[in-house]
């Protein structure tokens, strides 16, 4: 009896040495100092990894281009993957990890703009250079964030006058119902407030919700000359093949759809026949430096022949990259304050969603991007074709909150309800 | 037998209280190994990374709330899918609180306020589910329920009207911001941040183990394991059933608040995501694996799986939900104890084999003395 | 708005949706005293099963010489290509059975090896069996991401719209599968009382040990029982399909009406799942007409929790009570 129960209360003793020892397994990391390293983030697997490959697997090239070309200042680049797995907590640790353990000189993260809020805390704490290049609602000023993707204003201000002009003025709204889809749908009354046009009707849609018949019926009593819509994830996308199958065809604008989750490859035509979205970047967008042979598709596709889709988020990704690239080249060195001070300075690209000749800038002010915006148009048999296109350039804070961080050091997210009686 | 007990005093009294029949370890060869293992944890800071520390805080903290299952689940025999609810309510009211109320004093408030709110809306939901006489499944189902709804509701507050005083709801997004935990008047004088922080998680789990551990093996503690074994007999016994579950469920509620508190002071954020449905399975996974009718199970189950998970999302990312779930199965259909226990038994059971073999080393008496 | 029609009609779906998402999993519960918390995911693998087999899956596995659904007429094709999502999720049901619910397979593996059975039954051990699915699920979303991808390519929805009230209109194949969901609970109820099988399950329901001294062979019944429940959620799988969007953590959308719909309804599987369905279903439907999606689904889940509260046992219990008392009086 006596043995048996030392062996016993040893082992659960032990094993919770054991469990204490795997739990500190946490040991080495530093690459070599002489390389440039790069913290990517992005979703591989989880619920947002149908978005966030893409923007992983064109991050990757972006850096292996740079790389083929000489690195940067003769530099190479060191990159550090791990997969969030579209959890926020994971982001958190892996956002420390590559802050503590890889000291990374630049770091790129998140999909949602839950992630961006749940790390940003931690990234001010650090000071660390932070890009977040999807498209989410504006308004953040923070000096250690580049917001490089656009911004709902400018999104939905590309699409919503166009289809003003072409349908008429009443208009109704559906969004997903979190914070994203409300401060979207604020835009549209400002929007349409700006375009003298109305929006008739408003619904909020929960995440998690993917049976709409309630939604379409209320459309169709309704009766608007055009539809926005900010619908959000895979849930949402069911909306596009019932309102078909049900028979509405009215044309619906949108910041969400196709660019994202190349819903017009995955849904049978005509689900998104006449839907219109305001984008800076899709596969199809018609501009040399994309479709050219050898242009950004191709390479692409060269690198990463598997992959379905290449989606709007990527390419705010690659070009983000290559603007760091230039950032570092006119500051002399990766020094975090100094590259940042470097962007600041007004750092221009050529990116692939312009056309040629023209390149793209990073708002010394805002650290946002005026982008050049497109409309582009899914028919009955899912072709997209471009039907407008200019700069927009993002005016919220830079104009009318006055954020300006080559002056004043900020951290803080602004809302349209604030500023704009339309929008409360 | 009177003198002994006076002679041995308080400390005596402690020992017999932390000891009895429904916990484990009792010899002294197992304090001796936890007092080892304490130490090696006290002394963490020393030989690990930074990251390592605060990841371990983290972790710790996530303990108490496997532990306030363990307590409603393994010791009275009620499942509760909504651990998390008051967990997230308790991290949200904190986060209210202190950014609202400046200072160590906002935040100091804030940790009562939200144990304190966590507490009643548990008890509001215990009463409302064992005095309305929903039972086993039903409760499970419930609770489940419950959290779904305050995540629908939770995900819908962006805008400006969801805000309380100074701190906005955030919805989906989530609240960020929200100071860490600080003593003091005025200036603090002792910031919870980092090493801080893992300290006091690490005393607040060693604190709450031993009051478990007299807790359970009181006369109270007899009553609530007779409820998990056999709830109609009990009553018959002439136990109030209704207020034993009650009055744990409610202390559930407590203390996976104070795990809420300590967990959002580490994130200095909290969002509707906690309350997924993935993150309400959590505790009870932490809990199944590592032993349900123990208190030392999930302690180390919840650090274990935890640290795995980030592991093998560092290194595996595809894998490792399969991984975990694989680890769920194999231990519910080969170790349906838990972990800890089937170790102990594992053990056991080598040990009899050997002792079949040898015929050496069986005679001798140790002089320890076990309960 | 024509309140009443526009009700009418939205009602169906609603009950179509909660009755599809339960029946699996009443069976199941009801009859064997498991919770599968993979239920979900039994449905996504009848309604992957479908989507592969509708897009040519079938012609590319090895030893078959022609892809079977695609050589059928094109109105068939679909009907087809659900059967084989039905008979797929049955089938992996009933390897989930063998494995890990009754645990034959290992304790026949572990008699061989080591001599003595190492895995105990789940019938009846509610707790452990939420647990061990639940490791199911995990397994099962993750694996079938990535074998496949984040999404399939969808199939279309078939039929045409109906139109009805002022310029309203909705998708015709939402009608149907109000259609298919009552038919479903009338076979079920024939399964039930007319065939052999039935009358071993309810026998079984009612007391094992005795049904076992009587002769039933408890565990073939089991063993059929989840067949069936999976079957039944490989047809809500398939039935599904066109609507929704093919991504692997979809039996999420269901699990939730699942639940609530089978405490909601109690024991009787036919009779509850019924009256659930009709309750919630209309719950559901006036809420989200009147004040949108949201307010429909924390309605449902708030008269879910009050069911749950004042009628504990379910509303077929209600209907046995009333049941009685007309005995009586008569």
């Amino acid at each position: 009896m006596t043995k048996r129960v030392d062996r016993r209360k040893f082992l659960a003793g032990g094993a919770s040495i054991a469990t204490a020892g795997l739990a500190g397994c946490a040991l080495m990391g530093g690459g070599s100092s002489d390389t440039i390293k790069l913290g990517i983030l992005e979703d591989q697997s989880g619920n947002f990894a149908l978005v966030g490959s893409p923007k992983h697997k064109a991050s990757l090239l972006a850096i292996e281009e740079i790389n083929n070309d000489g690195g940067i200042n003769g530099q190479q680049i060191e990159y550090y993957d791990p997969d969030p797995q579209s959890s926020n907590d994971r982001y958190l640790e892996l956002t420390r990890r590559m802050v503590q353990q890889r000291d990374v000189d630049a770091l790129w993260a998140g999909y949602s703009s839950a992630t961006r809020e749940t790390i940003r805390p931690y990234i001010d704490q650090q000071d660390q250079l932070y890009f977040y290049t999807t498209q989410y609602e504006g308004g953040v000023c923070d000096k250690n964030v580049f917001a490089v993707g656009p911004t709902a204003r400018q999104q939905l201000g590309s699409v919503l006058p166009y289809l003003v002009e072409e349908y008429g003025p009443r208009i109704y709204t559906i969004a997903a119902d979190y914070n994203f889809g409300q401060l979207s749908a604020d835009w549209v009354k400002v929007l349409a407030d700006e375009n003298d046009a109305e929006v008739i009707g408003e619904e909020f849609i929960p995440l998690s919700n993917s049976q709409f018949s309630s939604t379409i019926n209320r459309i169709q009593d309704a009766d608007p000359d055009f539809v926005m819509s900010m619908l959000v994830g895979q849930n949402h996308t069911s909306f596009y093949e019932q309102k078909a199958s049900a028979g509405l065809d009215i044309p619906i604008g949108t910041s969400t759809a196709m660019a994202q989750g190349y819903e017009h490859l995955r849904l049978d035509p005509p689900a998104m026949a006449n839907i219109y979205a305001g984008v800076n970047y899709m596969q199809e967008i018609p501009t040399n430096r994309n479709t050219r042979d050898g242009g950004f598709v191709d390479r692409y596709y060269d690198m990463w022949p598997d992959a379905p889709y290449l989606n709007e988020e990527a390419e705010n990704n690659y070009f983000s990259i290559y603007m760091y690239k230039r950032a570092v080249e006119q500051a002399g060195t990766t020094d975090q304050e100094e590259v940042k001070a470097a962007l600041e300075s007004g750092i221009t690209y050529p990116a692939p969603e312009a056309p040629d000749g023209e390149e793209i800038k990073l708002v010394p002010e805002t650290h946002h991007v005026n982008h050049h915006m497109w409309v582009m148009r899914a028919d009955e048999n899912h072709n997209v074709e471009a039907v407008d296109d200019r700069v927009i350039d993002e005016t919220f804070l830079k104009d009318t909150v006055g954020c300006d961080l080559t002056s004043k050091d900020e951290e803080k997210q602004y809302t349209p309800q604030d500023y704009y009686e339309e929008a409360g | 037998m009177a003198t002994d007990a006076d002679s041995a005093g308080v400390l005596g009294r402690f020992v017999d209280a932390i000891h009895g029949p429904n916990t484990m370890g009792e010899s002294r060869r197992f304090w001796a190994a936890f007092g080892v293992v304490a130490l090696l944890m006290v002394t963490f800071p020393l030989y690990m990374l930074e990251s390592a520390v605060t990841n371990m805080s983290q972790y710790l903290a996530l303990t108490l709330l496997a532990l306030s299952l363990a307590v409603v689940w393994g010791f009275t025999g009620v499942l509760s899918f909504g651990q998390v609810a008051f967990f997230a309510v308790a991290g949200y009211t904190y986060g209210i609180v202190g950014i609202n109320v400046a200072g160590p004093l906002g935040t100091m408030a804030g940790l009562f306020v939200a144990v304190g709110v966590a507490a009643l809306f548990a008890a509001v939901l215990g009463y409302f589910m064992f005095y309305g006489g929903v039972s086993d499944v039903y409760v499970t189902i419930m609770t489940l329920v419950v959290v779904l709804v305050l995540k629908t509701f939770l995900d819908q507050t962006a805008g400006d009207k969801w805000t309380i005083g100074e701190a906005a709801l955030g919805g989906f997004n989530g609240m960020p911001g929200i100071p860490d935990l600080a003593l003091g008047i005025g200036e603090p004088f002792l910031v919870f941040d980092d090493f801080t922080l893992f300290y006091a998680a690490l005393l607040a789990l060693l604190v709450t183990y031993l009051g478990l551990r007299a807790l359970l093996n009181s006369d109270y503690g007899r009553v609530m394991v007779a409820i998990r074994e056999d709830e109609d007999r009990t009553e018959m016994l002439g136990y109030d059933v209704k207020r034993v579950k009650l009055t744990v469920f409610t202390f559930g509620g407590a203390l996976a608040g104070l795990s809420g508190v300590l967990y959002v002071t580490y994130f200095n954020y909290i969002s509707p995501s906690e309350l997924s449905l993935t993150a309400a399975s959590l505790p009870v996974i932490w809990v199944a694996v590592g032993g349900r009718k123990t208190l030392l199970g999930p302690i180390v189950a919840t650090v274990a799986i935890e640290r795995l998970g980030l592991f093998l999302s560092v290194n595996v990312g595809d894998w490792a939900f399969v991984i975990n779930g694989l680890l769920l199965l194999v231990i519910v259909l080969l170790l349906p104890e838990g972990l800890v226990p089937g170790l102990r038994d594992l053990v056991s059971w080598i040990g009899d084999r050997r002792d079949e073999g040898g015929t050496d080393d069986t005679t001798e008496p140790s002089g320890e003395v076990i309960e | 708005m024509a309140p009443g029609v526009d009700l009418l009609v939205q009602f169906f779906p609603s009950f179509a949706k909660i009755v599809l998402a339960a029946t699996g999993l009443a069976i199941i519960f009801g009859i064997m005293g498991v919770i599968n918390l993979a239920h979900g995911e039994f449905i996504m693998v009848g309604a992957y099963a479908t989507t592969l087999a509708y897009n040519g899956a079938l012609g590319a596995l090895p030893l078959v010489p022609v892809d079977p659904i695609g050589v059928l007429p094109g109105a068939v094709q679909l009907p087809a290509a659900m059967l084989t999502g039905v008979l797929v999720t049955a089938l992996f049901g009933l390897v989930v059975e063998r494995t890990v619910i009754s645990g034959a397979v290992p304790n026949w593996i572990a008699e061989r090896t080591i001599g003595r059975p190492v895995v105990k039954p789940m019938y009846d051990r509610l707790l452990d069996s939420m647990v061990a699915t639940w490791g199911i699920s995990l397994i099962m979303v993750q694996l079938v991401r990535n074998l496949y991808g984040n999404s399939l390519n969808g199939i279309g929805i078939p039929f045409g719209q109906f139109s009805y009230g002022n310029g309203l209109s909705i998708s015709t194949y939402k009608l149907v599968l109000a259609g298919v969901a009552a038919l479903v609970l009338l076979l079920l109820y024939v399964v039930f009382v007319r065939t052999d099988y039935g009358m071993r399950a309810r026998a079984t329901i009612q007391n094992e040990g005795m049904a076992k001294s009587l002769g039933v062979d408890t565990e073939r019944t089991y063993m059929a029982t989840f067949a069936l429940g999976s079957g039944l959620a490989g047809l809500t799988g398939a039935l599904y399909a066109p609507l929704q969007t093919i991504v692997p953590g979809m039996g999420g959308g269901f699990l939730v009406e699942a639940f609530v719909a089978v405490v909601v309804g109690g024991a009787s599987v036919v009779v509850g799942t019924l009256l659930a369905g009709g309750l919630l279903g209309f719950v559901y439907a006036l809420f989200a007409n009147v004040w949108g999606t949201f307010a429909g689904r924390i309605m449902l889940l708030v008269v879910a929790i009050l069911v749950i509260r004042f009628v504990p046992q379910g509303l077929s219990s209600l209907v046995e009570r009333i049941r009685d008392r007309w005995a009586e009086v008569s």
